[in-house]
């Protein structure tokens, strides 16, 4: 699977201001609901909150993938965010994060998410991949860092 | 005469500078550090190099009995009593019935290979039958490897608790062959009942007593370390005199006194640390060079027999009869089979009956010198790559800091603490001003290339930097992760290890499969993520335990007073093998 197919220019920010993991999730929700009118951005934001209570999706040294199956959605579809102040995600290594890539999955294709997310942690797992996207300066930038990176992997 | 003195003085010297040094040998080959002292030894004895003649038993025996006492303490010292909770019962049936069983099977053999009578060989059997695990945790220490709680909990109650085991046994035997009168079943039990007994009793008061006495006398700080081992060893001595089992007592003596409130606990410890070092190093050099090498080999079939039998048959045969109630899995089990190393123990046990005056009693001294040394060459070579190829090897703690206990009037358990920031270590990220430190943990600086740095400015933390810090005790464990060094070997990662995400024990596994592809029966949706793993582990999972469902693995992340408390997703790729 191509990762790169994941993400587009319109669901990719640098450097926003985070506030709080709250508001990040809040924000992801919206970009996706932006570009695929049938999900509700409420009810995605409910999800991904009710999946942080499992567990921090926060995996260490600054980078989160919160993530969740939603209805209405026919592709897997993510949205990628960077952040000016890194902010608390009670992530495993108390570490607060500033790299979020938010994932949903269609209802049904189940294995494929488990795959997705599996690859997704690899590629943000290392410190060299995260630096780029970090340095980022724009939207743009930060959209080419990360197919970049996606299709390194493929 | 006064030449004479120095002379010894020198000689024994030498020999300790050079076994120390011996141990950065053994860092690089690997072999065990045991095995160096006592074939340096030898090459000091008669028959080598530095041909030096040491016939003398007692003094041997006076030596092996106070190093004993000084291990056993430290072991007290350093076992702690968190690790009962899944080493306590497998280890003291290891530690009481599975010597028994150890010693049948390889008496029966000894019997018939020696041509001895069944008493007799159970005396050998007896002698050879209790592991010396501080050699074991040596082992794994110095190849930098740590251990599945179970495993590693296991060996080393088994390891303090074994010895006062087989040194009744010994005992017992070795007064039946001297004395040939008949003593009942029943008197050996009562007398079982009263050494043990006894030994606790005077083990579990001396370590209050001694406890409650350094917390409030005031000396100092070096005396407080020398306290407690002239302390241990005077109550070692004192219950051997009264009937109790004296090394028991010492053991538990320890045990009690580091796990309660206990002032400069570190200071104590590191002092043991060194002094069961030398105590080792004593022993063995002692054995070395007490031994004739080439009588050695008048022993060499019976010995290699012996030894294989003991290795081979009697230990997997005690652990997996013991172990049968308390359902290890079976690399666990495998692996506390092969790690029955032999140490220090059944060197001084093999000097009883020459002590006693008994018949072929420099046979029993080589028969024991052949099995320790077949042992340590074996199974000490082979631990640390068995414990990695059976996966026992969990990420390690942190325990390469400096610390001083300070003591502040009205603060007990103050630290003062220095930690080096290892690269990729969750402190490397961090702005020093943002350091997420406990409550009561005060910075006191950072030291980079030997000078100081504003430790207020929003510095980048590098690696190679020190950080001071003023905390307390008892944050240590809050503290010392976030200067976790990553470890070497890929698979250790927290990340390949415990999985890519972290669970909460307590969620329901029917909102993991809300999330998740996970193929769970609606019995085990309606139970907490810590209830169905605790479950395969008959409610003792340990850090590192893990369960495969579908395409996901769950993995015991974290255990908070006995409970499970975090449980990492691992997904498996799906090109990876089953």
């Amino acid at each position: 699977m191509d990762l790169s197919n994941l993400l587009s220019p319109s669901r990719t920010r640098s450097r926003m201001q985070g506030g709080s993991k709250k508001r990040v999730l809040e924000q992801a929700a919206k970009l996706i609901a932006a570009d695929y009118p049938a999900v509700n951005p409420d009810e995605l934001f409910r999800q991904l909150i009710s999946r942080e209570r499992l567990g921090s999706t926060g995996i260490g040294h600054g980078i989160a993938i919160p993530h969740c199956r939603v209805e209405n959605c026919a592709t897997a579809v993510g949205a990628l965010l960077t952040l000016e102040e890194a902010v608390d995600f009670e992530a495993v290594d108390d570490a607060p994060v500033d790299v979020i890539f938010t994932l949903l999955v269609p209802n049904e294709a189940q294995e494929e998410h488990l795959q997705i997310l599996a690859s997704l942690a690899q590629i943000f797992g290392r410190s060299e991949n995260l630096q780029k996207l970090r340095e980022a300066q724009d939207d743009r930038e930060l959209y080419d860092h990360a197919v970049e990176l996606f299709t390194n992997l493929s | 005469m006064i030449t004479g003195i120095y002379q010894v003085i020198l000689f024994g010297a030498i020999l300790a500078v050079l076994s120390i040094l011996t141990s950065i040998l053994s860092r690089r080959v690997g072999a065990p550090s045991l095995l160096l002292f006592l074939l340096l030894g030898m090459l000091a004895g008669e028959e080598g190099p530095g041909g030096i003649q040491f016939h003398d038993f007692d003094t041997a025996f006076l030596i092996g009995n106070l190093a004993l006492a000084v291990i056993l303490l430290d072991g007290g010292l350093r076992t702690h009593v968190s690790s009962f909770r899944v080493g306590l019962a497998p280890a003291l049936t290891l530690a009481t019935v599975g010597v028994a069983i150890t010693a049948g099977i390889v008496g029966a053999v000894a019997a018939d290979v020696l041509g001895w009578s069944w008493l007799e060989g159970f005396l050998i059997g007896a002698i050879v039958g209790s592991t010396d695990a501080a050699a074991v945790f040596g082992l794994l220490h110095s190849a930098g490897l740590e251990l599945k709680e179970r495993s590693g909990a296991t060996l080393e109650i088994e390891s303090g608790t074994n010895d006062p085991m087989a040194i009744f046994l010994t005992i017992t035997l070795v007064g039946l062959l001297g004395t040939e009168a008949e003593t009942s079943g029943w008197a050996m039990v009562g007398e079982f009942v009263r050494q043990m007994g006894l030994g606790l009793a005077i083990g579990g008061v001396g370590g209050w007593g001694l406890g409650w006495q350094v917390n409030r006398l005031s000396l100092p700080l070096s005396l407080y370390p020398l306290l407690v081992i002239a302390t241990g060893i005077a109550f070692f001595s004192l219950a051997n005199l009264l009937g109790g089992s004296g090394f028991l007592a010492v053991y538990v003596m320890g045990l009690v006194l580091a796990n309660r409130p206990l002032n400069y606990v570190h200071d104590i410890r590191r002092f043991h640390d060194g002094m069961a070092w030398i105590s080792q190093i004593g022993m063995f050099l002692i054995l070395g060079l007490l031994v004739t090498p080439s009588d050695l080999l008048d022993v060499v079939v019976p010995g290699l027999i012996i030894a294989g039998v003991l290795v081979f048959v009697a230990r997997p045969a005690a652990v997996l009869l013991c172990l049968a109630p308390f359902r290890f899995p079976w690399r666990e089990q495998a692996f506390v089979s092969w790690v029955g190393l032999k140490g220090a123990v059944p060197i001084i046990l093999a000097l009883f009956p020459y002590l006693s005056g008994l018949e072929n009693s420099d046979v029993y001294f080589e028969i024991t010198f052949f099995v320790v040394l077949m042992s340590l060459i074996l199974q000490g070579w082979t631990i640390a790559p068995l414990a990695r190829w059976l996966k026992l090897e969990v990420p390690p703690h942190i325990d390469e800091f400096q610390q001083l206990s300070l003591g502040v009037p009205g603060r007990a358990g103050c630290e003062l603490v220095a930690y080096k920031v290892h690269a990729g270590s969750p402190a490397d990220a961090y702005m020093v001003d943002r350091l997420p430190l406990p409550k009561d943990t005060r910075l006191i600086g950072v030291v980079r290339k030997g000078e100081f740095i504003e430790s207020n400015a929003s510095v980048d933390l590098k690696p190679e930097d020190h950080l001071i810090l003023l905390t307390q005790t008892h944050d240590l464990t809050d503290l010392s992760p976030l200067f976790q060094k990553l470890p070497t070997a890929s698979y250790l990662r927290a990340s390949e290890f415990f999985g890519q995400f972290s669970l909460r024990g307590d969620t329901l596994l029917a909102d993991v499969a809300s999330f998740y592809n996970v193929p769970l029966s609606d019995d085990e949706k309606r139970q907490s993520l810590a209830e169905f793993v605790g479950r395969r582990f008959h409610g003792k999972a340990v850090v590192g335990d893990r369960v495969r469902v579908g395409n996901v693995e769950f993995v015991v992340r974290q255990i908070v007073h006995g409970a499970i408390f975090q449980v990492g997703l691992k997904i498996r790729s799906a090109a990876e093998p089953g």
